[in-house]
């Protein structure tokens, strides 16, 4: 052992953080051996749930800015609540919405919609213009699930304070609120849900991927954030328009994260139309992901790695 | 056999011109120039397995665009490039866990969680079983002996620890090429040895093939026994260290210090163009050849001649003399 050898090992010994950060990493590798002994399909999953866990890890970092956000939103829904109350001054029902069902239509709407959120777009755009996707591109993993890998693990916390904030402002509001637990419901509201929350972490990708031609994507994300949120009936149900818009938004995948849900809650829209609209989630996931591929290819090729 | 192949390879940069002041803006948002900018142009080389190449070039020569092509981020614009085999515009997975890359300037860690957690994603996204990892590891982590930091908060490291930490998450995997962009940049002198030590050590009990790009001389000077120069986009000089110093270093600089009083500038102008001079310690440049009989002419001159030392042109002269040349 020459004396630099020495010197290094006995350095390392005498460095408690080393074998606590040694132990730390044994701990891990044993509960996730558990997971995943012989298994290959959760090999290949291994690096998702590495990731995930990674970035709740940094989403805790930022709590309080996670907790900033939710007193926002938790304004703006009571905002909304103390208007239209104020609107139905004295009517019982405005184009067959009653206010106890405005009012559920908002809060439950805003569950819906703060679990399908997602803040993708910024990300992907600002990745490839500041050159950081070539880091990406470097490695045997795929922009797209990592990204999108990356994005579940980031949101998941504002997610959860989302939901249980917005369902604390529910149970203020018990006596109006319009319970619908019946498990058929649930089903299809869930398995919509999880479609739209897909759908939209594509669509978000897709908005980003622009930056590959330009690098100004931040008009055309707020423009796509209005649109997606007045197609989504997060405005307004979109039954105070006429009736074509319903029609157009069925078959667009913007409404299925308040609106048709929301309706479909409210049992002012069949369990069947349900079942049909996950059909076209489906479709519009296919056509995305399609989307997405060609756009990604081409983009690509125009890359410059700039910033670096 | 050669590693890494590079054939005629140019990339071309596509970009826009904008004329001056507030008119040239409004015309150049309904029309704008598209221009190209050749970053490199019809470069060839090959690298042998195991050899430690540096890249040297100034700033804006290209290197980066080349090392870029190499690991697949950009597609070239004529010629190719092959590394063991592979196309890297394809970017194959099975070429991308044979191989890594180093910015100086862009992290891969990261920034506000400790390396540890970066290394565990690398291990899990290049597929490395739980005892290889392990070892590789202790390995590292004790030629760089950064256990100490490996759980602290990437963003609260020095520029230094931060780059051996990225230095240790780009050899997790065992690559068999190396491409290093700049890594020592901004690094004080300490922390650029401790990296260059590094990379010595490990490619000479690894045998990892290297590209090293640098504007730092000494990088170039203590790793690499072949250095490629590339200037405007183009090669300068591809061959041995060694050989660049005689083909080019054409002058000896002779360092020569006098007791008591010390001398006057007249007295030593007719032994060779004086670089530097005060009373008791002068410089003077010969050329190679003459370097010996100027020193005799020296000592056996009536000058109080106390010492003399030969050494050779600074390689950073050689190179600045290269760079004029390409322009
Ligand atoms: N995205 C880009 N658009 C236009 N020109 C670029 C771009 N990236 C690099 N260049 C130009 O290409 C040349 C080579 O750049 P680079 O490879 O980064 O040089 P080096 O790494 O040797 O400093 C420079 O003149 C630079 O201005
Ligand atoms: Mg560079």
């Amino acid at each position: 052992m020459t004396n630099y050898e020495f010197h290094c090992k006995t350095k390392l010994i005498l460095s408690y953080k080393y074998w606590r950060s040694k132990a730390y990493l044994k701990g891990r590798e044993k509960s996730l051996d558990r997971y995943c002994q012989n298994a290959n399909v959760f090999l290949r999953m291994k690096k998702y749930t590495t990731l995930i866990k990674a970035f709740w890890q940094r989403a805790l970092h930022y709590r309080f800015t996670v907790f900033a956000y939710r007193v926002g939103e938790v304004a703006e829904v009571l905002i909304l609540i103390l208007m239209w109350t104020t609107i139905y001054a004295g009517q019982s029902s405005i184009k067959g919405f009653t206010l106890q069902e405005m009012i559920t239509y908002i809060l439950i709407g805003n569950v819906f919609n703060g679990i399908v959120r997602n803040w993708l777009s910024g990300m992907v755009a600002s990745d490839i213009n500041e050159g950081r996707l070539s880091m990406f591109l470097v490695k045997p993993m795929s922009y797209l699930s990592y990204v999108c890998t990356k994005e579940i693990g980031r949101i998941t916390l504002p997610v959860l304070m989302s939901v249980l904030s917005q369902i604390l402002v529910i149970l203020c509001f018990s006596n109006t609120f319009i319970w619908n637990l019946d498990w058929g419901y649930v089903l299809v509201i869930s398995a919509m849900i999880g479609l739209a929350f897909i759908s939209e972490l594509l669509l978000s990708y897709l908005v980003g991927l622009v930056a590959f031609w330009t690098d100004e994507v931040d008009g055309l994300y707020t423009t796509m954030e209005r649109i997606k949120k007045f197609f989504s009936g997060g405005y307004f149900p979109l039954t105070l328009l006429p009736a074509v818009f319903v029609q157009i938004s069925f078959f667009l995948p913007f409404a299925y994260s308040f609106f048709i849900p929301a309706q479909i809650y409210l049992k002012k829209m069949d369990l069947s139309v349900g079942v049909y609209g996950l059909g076209v989630q489906v479709v519009w996931i296919a056509i995305l992901y399609g989307v997405i591929r060609i756009v990604w290819r081409r983009g690509l090729r125009r890359y410059e790695a700039t910033g670096i | 056999m050669s590693i890494i192949e590079v054939k005629n390879l140019s990339k071309n940069y596509e970009y826009y011109r904008k004329e001056k002041g507030i008119k040239g803006s409004l015309k150049s948002f309904f029309y704008r120039e598209k221009l190209l900018a050749s970053a490199i142009k019809d470069i060839s080389f090959s690298i042998g397995e195991g050899e430690l190449v540096g890249f040297l070039g100034p700033n804006g020569a290209g290197k980066t665009t080349t090392l870029k092509i190499l690991s697949g981020i950009l597609y070239p614009s004529a010629g190719e490039a092959t590394v063991l085999g592979f196309t890297p515009s394809r970017r194959e997975a099975t070429y991308q866990k044979q191989f890594s890359l180093v910015m100086g300037q862009k992290n891969q860690l990261i920034s506000n969680l400790p390396a540890m957690e970066s290394f565990i994603i690398n291990k899990e996204i290049y597929g490395i079983s739980d005892s290889e990892f392990k070892k590789t590891l202790d390995e590292l982590v004790g030629l760089f002996n950064i256990g100490s930091f490996l759980d602290i908060s990437v963003k609260k490291l020095s520029l230094g620890q931060r780059m051996k930490c990225e230095l240790v998450a780009a050899l997790l995997h065992k690559p068999k090429v190396f491409f290093l962009d700049e890594p020592t940049i901004g690094l004080d002198v300490v922390a650029q040895k401790n990296i260059r030590d590094f990379l010595k050590t490990y490619n000479e009990e690894k045998k990892t093939t290297i590209i090293l790009t640098s504007h730092y001389m000494e990088d170039i000077r203590e790793l690499c026994q072949r250095v490629i120069i590339i200037n405007l986009g183009v090669i300068a000089y591809d061959g041995r260290l060694d050989d660049l110093i005689k083909q080019y270093v054409r002058h000896k600089l002779l360092t020569v210090t006098f007791s008591g009083k010390g001398i006057l500038r007249r007295d030593i102008e007719k032994f060779g163009e004086i670089e530097d001079f005060s009373a008791n310690s002068c410089t003077i440049k010969t050329s190679r050849s003459d370097a010996k009989s100027v020193a005799v002419a020296l000592l056996s001159s009536s000058l109080p001649v106390d010492d003399i030392t030969i050494g050779e042109e600074s390689l950073d002269d050689v190179i600045r003399h290269i760079f004029g040349e390409g322009r």
